[in-house]
């Protein structure tokens, strides 16, 4: 098996530098929580049209201990587009205190609408708190069907929910 | 890829461990035929020829001792490394036939099955018993009641000979030869198992019950197991394993594949107790039709590696699966389990539950995939992994896998990894519960959801296992 060579874009994180990482561009991360008691928030959305085929790989290393770190993704699919997140966490060995959490939530719009969501944990430690959620959903129809019926268009409706979604 | 890390787990010592209580074993100089270590298309042959199987099984098993030499070992999962295939007995045979009268079974045999328990079981709780001692069933019964309703208990070799065209129609049909290296090798040496048929609207009130023991050392156990449960039909099956404690490892590798018509329901329980040097690797499928439900009760305490992710394919409307896991892995083992999840029709349902408790060292992994498929439309998913750590020592991994290929869905994934809370020992503590028991209770409580699923006698048996490995867990 031939396995690509992938550029993978390092972000450190120490005492001195960010606390918040927006993730704008799709691609191949690997963030290392290196200085004890870092806290870091991560987050990115995405909306993907028409044929669009979109990738992202965001591992969140805890190497050091009392470290902190949350990470929500969102997508919204529509058309024929396709759409992968792959996150994940991994807390070395002897980084007891380490908090993390990793959210990956996705709206499919259409029915050729394609997503796949893999979160992942690895953990050496046992003195953490980890966790992860991801969801895959479409839009509610009685939502839709309330703002409809106060005379708002099928499309702008559909926008209003969008926008809520990636909101909050 | 970096996605699977490292393979290290920490060594099992003998010595160190308490007391395995089926590690007991008995000579196998009495046996019918045990053939030379390493595998070959002789062996296989020879074992064709001994069974008298049809000539449509012997090119089955010869075509899948070839694919099973072409295909390369899985470079994902436990560390496979340690297995030397060359040395192990890949077919024997204790005894010249299977009896029906447990007076009939061998003096050895009846003490390893009365020393856990079966005969008692039997009477008592259980609508039919198969034990397979190495690579045959020894010993079989069903209860007249279900006899006459028509179901079928026997084992797959039986069944093979008894019911051709039925076992020619199913065998090998959802889990091909090609599918994985370990069904191949399954595929061109099984021997044992059981096979299953429920006519149709005929509910198995009481459990059946398939209880394997390895006995002899370097040993290779390669049970096959076919249930069919026809529309409308309620079955639960059980299986139980155990092996003695010697040096040398051995392999367990198994095929299950299930057939749920529709309207019925199969509910499928694994208590899986081998001892640690036993490398399980299984394949196990149920293919579910309209309005059936499938449910698999998977607990894994024993072996080296396990690796076993059963699967649900939900191919009718409003089929439902379901599977239950708890996996608890102690010094020098790694248990590789999860489920997959395979949607192909509109308003099918699943949920996958899975515990692990890791200690010791030792490493527990969730593996899982959902796929829902562009038809399957108002489908839904739960997936709830939850760990729990109990020394810093030990390790936990969860690599779900969700792929949705149309927008009328609801998928969703939730796993936590924790340890025992200070604050929950110290509330125990406090009512002046001992630390040790505090932490037997914690995990009890932790797996309570679970174990609820069995039948009242496998549920206590469960908690005392957990509790038996829980003790002297205290510094």
């Amino acid at each position: 098996m031939v396995s690509k060579i992938i550029a993978m874009q390092i972000i450190t994180v120490t005492n001195q530098n960010q606390k918040e990482i927006v993730i704008t561009q799709p691609d191949h991360y690997q963030i290392d929580l290196v200085d004890p008691g870092v806290e870091v928030n991560i987050s990115g959305k995405f909306l993907v049209t028409g044929k669009q085929e979109v990738n992202l790989e965001v591992i969140i290393h805890h190497k050091a201990a009392h470290t902190k770190a949350q990470t929500n993704f969102k997508g919204v699919v529509d058309d024929q587009g396709y759409l992968r997140i792959l996150g994940r966490i991994i807390i070395d060995k002897n980084c007891p205190d380490t908090n993390s959490f990793l959210e990956e939530r996705i709206l499919l719009l259409s029915d050729q609408a394609r997503a796949e969501t893999i979160p992942d944990l690895e953990i050496k430690s046992d003195d953490v708190k980890c966790s992860h959620a991801a969801a895959i959903s479409h839009i509610n129809h009685q939502q839709l069907f309330y703002l409809q019926s106060r005379g708002i268009a099928l499309k702008q409706a559909q926008n209003l929910i969008v926008d809520g979604f990636l909101e909050n | 890829m970096s996605r699977f890390a490292k393979k290290n787990t920490t060594k099992f010592n003998p010595t160190a461990t308490k007391k395995y209580q089926h590690g007991f074993s008995y000579p196998t100089d009495k046996y019918a035929f045990i053939s030379n270590p390493g595998l070959s298309p002789e062996v296989v042959k020879e074992l064709s020829k001994m069974k008298k199987e049809p000539e449509w099984m012997l090119d089955f098993r010869l075509k899948a001792l070839d694919i099973y030499r072409q295909l390369p070992m899985p470079n994902w999962g436990g560390d496979l490394s340690q297995i030397e295939f060359e040395k192990y007995h890949y077919y024997l045979k204790p005894t010249d036939d299977q009896v029906s009268s447990w007076d009939d079974v061998p003096d050895e045999v009846k003490k390893t099955f009365e020393k856990i328990g079966i005969p008692e079981a039997e009477r008592t709780t259980l609508a039919g018993v198969k034990t397979q001692y190495d690579s045959e069933v020894v010993y079989g019964s069903l209860k007249k009641t279900w006899e006459k309703e028509g179901v079928i208990f026997l084992s797959m070799d039986e069944g093979l000979a008894k019911y051709p065209d039925l076992v020619k129609e199913h065998f090998g049909k959802l889990i091909p030869s090609g599918d994985n290296k370990f069904a191949a090798l399954n595929s061109s040496v099984w021997s044992g198992g059981s096979f299953v048929y429920v006519p149709k609207n005929v509910n198995v009130k009481m459990p059946l019950q398939t209880y394997f023991r390895i006995n002899s050392s370097s040993a290779g156990q390669f049970e096959r197991t076919l249930i069919i449960v026809d529309e409308g039909a309620n079955i639960h099956y059980i299986e139980g394993c155990t092996a003695p404690n010697f040096s040398s490892s051995s392999l367990h590798s198994a095929v299950v594949e299930i057939f749920v018509r529709k309207g019925a329901k199969c509910q499928y329980t694994t208590v899986q107790n081998w001892y640690k040097n036993i490398y399980n690797l299984v394949t196990k499928r149920a293919y579910v039709e309209e309005d059936a439900t499938m449910v698999w009760t998977d607990f894994n305490m024993g072996s080296k590696v396990t690796m076993k992710y059963p699967s649900c394919i939900l191919a009718g409307r409003r089929a439902r699966g379901e599977t239950l896991s708890m996996a608890l892995a102690s010094s020098g083992q790694h248990q590789d389990t999860g489920a997959k999840m395979i949607h192909l029709a509109p308003d099918t349902s699943s949920s996958i539950i899975s515990k692990s408790i890791s200690k010791d060292g030792g490493r527990a992994s969730y593996r899982g995939m959902v796929h829902v498929g562009p038809k399957a439309f108002n489908s839904k998913n739960t997936v709830v992994c939850d760990a729990l750590l109990l020394d810093s020592k030990s390790r936990s991994d969860t690599y779900p896998m969700d792929k949705i290929f149309n927008s009328q869905v609801e998928v969703q994934h939730e796993a936590s990894v924790s340890k025992i809370g200070e604050d929950q020992l110290f509330y125990l503590m406090s009512r002046g519960i001992s630390e040790e028991n505090a932490k037997k209770m914690v995990v009890n409580g932790f797996v309570a959801d679970l174990i609820r699923k069995l039948p009242l006698e496998y549920a206590v048996e469960m908690n005392r296992l957990i509790d038996y490995e829980m003790e002297g867990s205290i510094g």
